[in-house]
Parts: structure tokens; sequence; C-alpha cells
């Protein structure tokens, strides 16, 4: 489980707004490996969240090099970032983010409709949101749904394309420790399941509870790598 | 190929914002139902014009010696008569073939004489209702030295039923012409040379008066419709009898008459384009504050890798799914308009305040009645401007989706 699936270095982002530029990373090395289960952890303004748009070809760095399952990002055009996007690399978002007009079951539907999966689009997605407890609540629209519910079909439209890497930007910081707990139980054994790696940014000590490494940012730089013992995390095996 | 859930998506954004989404549909059905409605009553307005343009006088197309509408020599004239209105009502356009005389004559009652004209008619083929004699019967006052007098003819020098006129002319020849006529009735006519100066006899009694046996002026011909005039006029100038002779059609006759019409139908199509202007800037703003609002969900949408292409379908599916939406209402009340108007018609002098019907000018009779009128060309022709008008009323909104990065977008 040690193989690199994506590297990321001596990566530097800035944002200009007139004359003032804010170095969000500042030459960032990073590693990540298949499977693993990571959360990036820092103060606010720390370059979590930009971290994880560049690894997740929403963003471009200033410099540096970003490769993804051998990849390099930074040689990639707009369009094969979006199909990078699209076909490998499922997304979590804080506020939940789903197609408000669209069903549950629509709205993971849709991303296969986007993949262009032909048959068995709706089996697909309805045994995903079954997966996730959710299979009664198919025909509801997102404002029919508590946010944890909400964030569970989220998670559901993020990986029933089985994407090898799920990058989550603070995917608890809206819910209650119970739907937290159950959501991250839930990517555990869905890591577990399908191998899949999921990375996230985040200040939940519940999230961090159950990561298989924590990386700390600070100043757009990585100041601590630190990878848990088998059975250090929470709800493991163990 | 636009998929079901960019078609759905679509669909239901309309939704998101209800009231927006019907209150541009709605500007959309009252600019398609004014424009519908305004084509509809300059459509009855036109094709009324053209009855009354074309009615008892001009008719659809007419046949001359060359030369006799400038002239108007007695000695130009339309030869075997019999033979010509034959063949032109062998065609099977034709409805309705009438010969006719003009001739300036002196009239006189006792000694003192006045100007008049001798109209010769075919008391059967002008009896209807675009014919010189539109009132059922009237063909059977003439003949045997009956006439009929215009009424402004009458009134200005006391005619009256059953007083005998001298008629005093001059025949193809130069020859001198003189016949006497019992006046059987006064006619109301809206065709100046009849009101004013007309002494209507039958073709048999002009044709005896001036020498000319066998022989008119004027052949006027109807054809069953109006849109066969044209074909009709080419197919009979080919014919052998009419080798020799004039043949033209109504707007050749009275170009004013197309003048009229052309500026009819401008007038319908400048409402066509402030309705245009008017839904292309509805669908515009209403796109340009929904992709505005929805900066947030594009860029997710984005993030998950939807291509910009397919959002720009998204917004244009919109766009027409709100344009055809309205042009829908618009184009029902308009047909709902026309259906309840079109039999009864809308009488334009009570709107003023008026209780006329029908006012003469120039020799025609027009009706204050107006009779709307729907083509489905109209329709088509509505129903695809406002389409391709909203679809284009996005470009600049879609510019805008094209050009958004997801990460700058989520960030909105």
């Amino acid at each position: 489980m040690n193989t690199n699936l994506v590297d990321v270095r001596s990566v530097t982002k800035d944002f200009h707004n007139g004359k003032i530029t804010v170095n969000a990373l500042r030459g960032l090395d990073l590693a990540i490996h298949e499977g693993d289960f990571l959360a990036i952890v820092g103060p606010s303004g720390s370059g979590k969240t930009t971290l994880l748009n560049l690894i997740g070809a929403l963003d471009v760095a200033s410099s540096g090099d970003i490769s993804i399952f051998g990849h390099d990002l930074m040689a990639m055009s707009r369009k094969e970032r979006a199909e990078l996007r699209l076909t490998s690399l499922g997304f979590v978002f804080q506020a939940y983010n789903l197609i408000p007009v669209l069903t549950a079951l629509e709205n993971v539907k849709f991303v296969l409709e986007l993949q262009g999966v032909d048959g068995g689009r709706h089996e697909r997605a309805m045994s995903t949101l079954e997966d996730l407890s959710l299979g009664e609540l198919a025909n509801r629209r997102p404002n029919e749904m508590s946010g944890g519910q909400q964030q569970r079909v989220a998670v559901a439209r993020a990986i029933v394309s089985r994407p090898r890497l799920v990058l989550a930007d603070e995917p608890t910081a809206n819910l209650d420790s119970e739907n937290s707990e159950a959501l991250l139980v839930m990517m555990r054994e869905l890591r577990d399941k399908h191998g899949m790696t999921f990375v996230f940014s985040t200040h939940d000590p519940l999230v961090m509870a159950h990561a298989t490494r924590i990386v700390t940012l600070l100043d757009g730089r990585v100041v601590s790598d630190k990878i848990k013992n088998a059975g250090d995390a929470a709800g493991s095996a163990n | 190929m636009v998929s079901v859930s960019t078609f759905r998506i679509a669909w239901r954004n309309l939704g998101r914002n209800l009231k927006r989404t019907l209150l541009v549909a709605g500007a959309i059905a009252i600019g398609q139902f004014a424009f519908l409605g305004t084509s509809a009553l300059m459509h009855g307005y036109g094709e009324q014009f053209f009855n009354s343009a074309t009615g008892p006088m001009l008719g659809h197309a007419q046949v001359h010696a060359y030369d006799w509408r400038d002239d108007r020599s007695m000695d130009l004239t339309l030869d075997d008569i019999d033979a010509l209105l034959a063949d032109i009502r062998s065609d099977p356009n034709v409805t309705n073939a009438s010969a006719r005389i003009y001739a300036p004559v002196m009239a006189a009652l006792t000694e003192d004489g006045f100007m008049g004209v001798v109209v010769g008619v075919d008391p059967v083929t002008e009896s209807h209702k675009a014919g010189l004699l539109p009132v059922d019967g009237m063909g059977e006052l003439l003949g045997e030295h009956r006439v009929m007098v215009g009424a402004g003819f009458a009134e200005r020098h006391d005619l009256k039923p059953g007083m005998e006129i001298a008629v005093i002319g001059q025949d193809t020849d130069g020859s001198i012409a003189s016949d006497l006529y019992i006046v059987q009735d006064v006619m109301w006519s809206a065709v100046e040379i009849i009101h004013g100066l007309g002494i209507v006899m039958s073709l048999d009694d002009a044709q005896e008066l001036l020498m000319m046996p066998g022989r008119a002026h004027e052949i006027v011909i109807h054809t069953s419709d109006r849109e066969l005039i044209d074909e009709t006029v080419v197919r009979l100038s080919q014919l052998p009898s009419l080798a020799d002779l004039e043949i033209l059609s109504w707007d050749e006759l009275a170009p004013f008459v197309v003048t009229m019409a052309t500026m009819v139908d401008w007038f319908a199509y400048i409402v066509l384009i402030v309705v245009f202007i008017a839904a292309a800037a509805s669908v515009a703003n209403t796109m340009l504050m929904s992709t505005f609002e929805r900066t947030h969900e594009f860029g997710m949408l984005l993030s998950l890798g939807c291509s910009p292409s397919r959002l720009s379908v998204m917004i244009a599916i919109e766009a027409a799914i709100l344009g055809l939406l309205g042009v829908a209402i618009g184009t029902a009340a308009g047909v709902v308009f026309v259906a309840a108007t079109s039999e009864s018609g809308l009488n334009y002098a009570a709107l003023g305040g008026s209780d006329e019907y029908e006012v003469a000018f120039q020799g025609m009779q027009f009706s204050l009645l107006i009779y709307p009128r729907i083509y489905a060309k109209d329709i088509v022709i509505a129903v695809s401007a406002i389409l391709a008008t909203s679809l284009m009323a996005v470009v600049w909104p879609i510019m805008r989706i094209v050009r958004l990065r997801p990460v700058e977008a989520m960030r909105s």
C-alpha cells in the first residue's frame, strides 16, 4: 500500500488580489499513497483547501510539480483535467453541493451519465445509495433531506464510479458528531472494501481520529506527517 | 445529443424561481399575442383591402386592347368577345369573366344635356357580390333599353325611375350614336364612374348603341384564389386568342394597392421586431441572473467533470423552454382571439364611437368590420424567431460559463 498515488513536489500557489499577493502554498512536498485515509489539518489559511484543489485538478499551481496516477497534472489541458476529475476522482464538499433540482438517485446517476456509462446506471446508483443506507431517500430532493443525509448522498455520488481517489473538503463541518461518526465509519468501510484512497482537509478531531495518516500544514508547508500504527485509528477492525 | 439529465435539470431549474419564470414567459406570451393579434387584424384588413380594391371595378385581372387604358379610344376594342370569354372561362382557375364597354356620352332629359358615361355590362356575369351589379336580381333590370343610373348622377340631374333619357355619343366609326332609354332604377355604387356618371346598360344595348357588335373594351377576370392570380395571368397570356391583347393582373393595374398591402405587411413585421427585442431582453436578463445566481453550482458541476459545453447546452435548453413556454401561451391566446372574432368581425367604427359600417373612397368600398385572419406561416415565423431570439439571448451567459474556472466558481 505504499505506491505513490499522488506526488506533490515543491508546489507553490499564489493568489493575487490587486497589489496584494497571498502565498497560499510555499514549496510544499507531499506523497499520497494508495489506500491512505489521510487527514490534512492545520489552522485556517494554512493551505489545506488550496492543496486539495490542486490535487483535485480544480486549480493550477503557480510552480512545482504534481503527479497524479503517474500523469503530470501541470502539463494537462483544461479538458484533460476535467476528464481526470470525471473518471478518476471523487469529491465531497463541505456544503454537500448536490444538484438541488435532482433527487438523491438522480444526483448519483448524473455522474455515471457524465462518464458515459450506458447500461445499469439506475442499478449502480441505487446499489450505492443502499450501501450507504439511503435507499429509502432515493427519490427525495436535497431540500427534503437532513444535512447528514445530504452529505451521505454526496459521498454516494463521489464513490459511485469507484474513483481511485476521493477528496473531501471539511466533509463533517456541517454535521453533528453522530452524523460525522457515521459518515467516517462508512468511508472507512468503502476504503477497506474497494481499496479507495481518501484525503480530507479538516479541523475536526473526529476525522483525525479516524485517519490513518495525518499531515499538518502551517503557512503553506508540511510541518508534520504522522502515520498511525495499524489499529490506532478509531473504528479500525482492531 | 442532449442527455435526459441535462434536459431534466434545465426543465426543473425553471421551477426554482417560478415567479420569475412565469413573469418572463408571460411577457413573451403577451408579445406573441400582440404579434399574432396585430398580424391577424392586418391580414384581415389586407384581405378586405384587396377584396375592396379588386372588387367590382378592378377584378383580379383585366384584358384590353393595347393602348386602350391610356387612350380610352372607342375603336380600341376586343373583337369576337364571345370566343375570348369562352377561352378565358375554360381556365380552371377562372371563376368569372365579364366583358364591359365604356363610352363618354351626353345625356338629356329635356333640352339641357349633361355629361355621362355609358357602362355596358353583362347582366348575368356582373350580378355577383364582387361585380358591378352586386344586388341579387339587379341584372334583370337591364336590357331592352332599360338602364340604371348612379345615385350621385341621378341626384345631380334629378333623374328618377321611369324617366326617359336621350343618350348621344360617338360610335367606333366616329359617327353619332344616339338612342332613348328608360331609367329603370337608381343604383348606389362605390365605383365613382358609376355613382357619379354612370348610365349602366346591358352589354347588348351598349353594343347596339355604339355600333360594336361582338366587341367590348375590357374583360374583367376573377379567379378562385388570390394566390392563383399570377399563374392564371401567365397561362391566359399564352392563349393564341389573347396573343395581341394586353392582360394585366390587379397589382399591375393598381400599383398603389400593392404599396398599401406592403405597408400593412411591414407594420406587422415592425410589431414582430419589437416583440423579439422584448423577448430577447427578457430571456437574456433572466438567464444572466440565473447564471450569476448559480455560479457556485456551475463550479460544482465543473468540478464533477461536467464539460462547459454540457453546461452551455443546459442553459440553452432552459432559454428555449422559457421562450417556447411563452410563445405557446401567446399563440394559444392569439388563436382563441382570432377564433372568437374571425366570424363576427371587429367593428373599428364602433370602437371609435361611430355606427357606420362601410366607407367608400377612390371608387372602392371599405367595410369597417375587420375579420381577423391567422395563418400557419405567422405562427411558424413567430415561434422560430422567438426560439432563435431566446437562444441568441443566452450567448452572453454561455460565454460567461465557458470561461468559468471550477475553483473560482465554487468560491463565489
